[in-house]
């Protein structure tokens, strides 16, 4: 316990004497404060900056429907007050030229009041001109015919502005609010273990190719070596975390009245406090079943050049756990059969149970199970591993062969 | 204090390395653990520091079986290395709480050590700024910083330069005179025949011979005679088996130790002999003979 705790000790300082994982941590951290602050400074700006109409990309309007009229121009101003709408008679071809040479940023070419041909330079993935348009002059075209048909305007114009109110009730959980938090949180947990559990095996494999190995072996205990240093970089990796949330959480707080009209950023830091606990609780779990594993593998190379590919199959396992969640949850179904096998599978449950639970309603039952076998696991797991890197830390050589391995645990 | 290893026997899946290995060491004596490579030496060295349990045999200390929370083992290994971007304190204060000082002890322990191998100036650099003899110095702290009751020191010599050697040699003298046990191990065997007065040469996984060097020279049969004299020539057809030193001495080889009084009378009466005298084996010829195995009978 007493040699425990020496390495714990060690290595959790390693962490922090290492310049580049302190210097990553803080600007991190003063990334995210920059960020939370950025709508206070840019309001600063936009008080002193109103946009002059020439400022405005143009627009063309080339009228041959409706009569070239003023309120053809009018009803598109409206729609678009981003654009300096201008009704032009050129002909096509010089529309065409404007565009291209970038006096113009786009055109409506009106043919009929049912039709239109749209001129844009670079059709960008989020230009819904065309979609405004067509709702516009499909309002105008109902509106004629409306008024042709005899109905008074007003009729009309009521009939087509009708207003309908709506009220939802949840009685679970808001996928469109707890989305983004999932998310944010599914990708730390990722980003986390994946980085720190290569960094365990590496962590492991230099000292068997340095050959500090020799020596700590006949000082310490191996389960001692094993665990040491796999809680402490679970300590450096929470540690990591809390700094960057942290400091998220007090810069949002700092700047809260100006995220206010930023629905995803509001909705992040509104996350329940249960959530909280239980994101602890699968990242430590899921954090000591992979980290387990990575040391393993780590101590089985004898050189660093092995650890890349011995890792892969481990790191191929979490990557698959973690693209079924993420495509889970862009299809907003969280429930399905795939998520619910695995959040039970203790290589999988860390994210998946996980995401059930911040983004449906998932029975008390079902997460007791989940983190009881995820429990259970991780000891199996630890102990499993703590005998292979028993054995490893010996083997000098070739990387030994699986069926080898399992061999000389047995035997342990 | 007495270490005893009982036939200790270890296999690494199909392979046998150890064979029955025994040998007994004593504290303030220093003892040679000689082997040609691959004879088990690493694996004897192991099973003694705990590392992996043996399949058969036994350890004891002063006749009872060995309790390693009593006993503490300083080792330097023969494949050195400790942390090459660390700060030389920082690991050495780890390694000596690994073997179990507090704190406190540990950085009084080290700073006595790096005072002692004149390493002080050398306290806060990173190891891999060090030359290859210093970090072995370092390393050498790492077995000793702890107080330990068996010291093991692989090829401790190989890689200093005559002034660490002789610093090392006295430290090793002092630890013998604390009344340590000493476990020594190398391939350079003039270290061995300075230090060591007893020996156990492992060959194929077994302890072929084991005992003092001074009984195991003089039990080594003593049928050759080493002759200088100018008329080697003349001396060398008379027997036929025969062979010359670098030092153009001749080695003559008898057919029994029994015929020595007569052969030297023979001799010194018929030839002009500066000197004659009866072959006293290096612990060199010793370990050649008995670890040689099969590729040296056929020479």
């Amino acid at each position: 316990m007493k040699q425990f705790k020496t390495i714990l000790n060690f290595e959790f300082k390693n962490y922090f004497k290492n310049k580049s994982f302190v210097g990553i941590t803080l600007f991190m951290a003063l990334l995210i404060a920059v960020v939370m602050f950025f709508p206070r400074i840019s309001e600063q700006f936009k008080d002193t900056q109103t946009t002059a109409l020439e400022d405005k990309a143009v627009m063309l309007i080339l009228d041959n429907a409706f009569g070239g009229g003023e309120t053809i121009k009018q009803t598109f101003e409206t729609s678009f007050p981003d654009y300096n709408v201008l009704l032009t008679k050129k002909n096509i071809s010089e529309i065409k030229s404007e565009i291209k040479s970038e006096e113009a940023e786009c055109a409506f070419i009106i043919t009929s009041p049912t039709s239109y041909t749209y001129l844009v330079n670079n059709l960008s993935m989020y230009d819904s001109n065309t979609a405004i348009a067509d709702g516009l002059l499909t309002q105008i075209y109902r509106m004629n015919k409306i008024i042709e048909a005899g109905i008074p305007y007003e009729t009309a114009a009521d009939l087509l502005s009708a207003d309908i109110t709506h009220e939802t009730e949840n009685l679970g959980k808001d996928q469109t609010q707890n989305f983004f938090y999932t998310y944010i949180m599914i990708f730390a947990l990722y980003m986390v273990i994946l980085l720190y559990g290569q960094m365990v095996a590496t962590n492991v494999a230099t000292e068997k190719s340095s050959r500090a190995m020799e020596l700590l072996i006949t000082s310490a205990k191996p389960v001692s070596m094993m665990f040491g240093k796999v809680i402490a970089s679970c300590l450096a990796g929470l540690i990591q975390l809390v700094a960057v949330f942290g400091s998220a959480y007090v810069f949002y707080n700092l700047n809260k009245s100006h995220w206010k009209d930023n629905m995803i950023i509001s909705s992040i830091f509104d996350m329940p406090l249960s959530l909280l606990i239980y994101m602890l609780i699968f990242f430590v779990l899921g954090f000591f079943i992979y980290a387990f594993l990575y040391g393993a593998i780590g101590s089985t190379a004898s050189k660093l050049e092995d650890i890349n590919t011995s890792v892969m199959p481990l790191t191929m396992l979490f990557i698959v756990a973690f693209m079924v969640v993420m495509f889970s949850m862009a299809g907003g179904r969280v429930d399905n059969i795939a998520m619910l096998v695995c959040s039970y599978i203790p290589f999988t449950s860390p994210m998946a149970m996980f995401t059930r639970i911040a983004m449906s309603t998932v029975p008390i039952y079902e997460i007791i199970i989940s983190i009881a076998i995820l429990i259970a696991s991780v000891i199996g797991v630890g102990i499993i591993s703590a005998k292979i890197y028993r054995v490893g830390v010996l083997l000098y050589g070739t990387t030994p062969k699986l069926s080898s391995i399992l061999k000389a645990i047995k035997k342990a | 204090m007495k270490l005893e290893l009982k036939n200790i026997t270890k296999s690494f899946g199909e392979k046998r390395v150890l064979n029955g290995v025994s040998f007994t060491a004593y504290s303030g004596k220093a003892f040679g653990l000689l082997g040609r490579n691959g004879a088990g030496k690493t694996t004897s060295i192991r099973i003694l520091m705990n590392v992996f349990p043996s399949d058969g045999g036994e350890i004891f200390i002063d006749g009872s079986p060995i309790d390693y929370s009593r006993i503490k083992i300083g080792y330097l290994p023969e494949e050195r290395g400790l942390y090459p971007k660390k700060k030389i304190i920082d690991q050495l204060i780890y390694f000596a709480k690994l073997n179990g000082l507090k704190t406190n002890d540990a950085v009084k322990a080290v700073d006595f050590w790096l005072d002692r191998l004149n390493m002080t100036e050398h306290r806060n650099k990173r190891l891999d700024t060090l030359s290859k003899g210093n970090q072995q110095k370092i390393q050498l702290i790492t077995a000793l910083a702890h107080n330990p009751d068996i010291i093991i020191l692989d090829e401790p010599f190989s890689g200093l330069d005559p002034v660490n050697a002789m610093l090392l040699k006295d430290i090793v003298k002092e630890q013998i005179a604390l009344g340590k046990i000493l476990l020594f191990s190398s391939h350079q065997m003039s270290y061995i025949e300075e230090f060591c007065d007893s020996i156990a040469i492992l060959s194929e996984g077994k302890a072929v011979l084991t005992g003092e060097l001074n009984d195991i020279k003089r039990n080594y049969i003593r049928d050759k005679l080493v002759i200088r004299s100018s008329k080697l020539d003349e001396i060398s057809k008379e027997f036929s088996c025969n062979s010359l030193t670098d030092n153009d001495e001749l080695i003559i080889h008898l057919a029994s130790p029994e015929e020595k009084q007569a052969v030297m009378k023979k001799l010194t009466e018929k030839y002009d002999i500066d000197e004659i005298k009866v072959f006293e084996p290096s612990l060199n010829d010793i370990f050649v003979e008995y670890a040689g195995g099969k590729e040296n009978e056929t020479v």
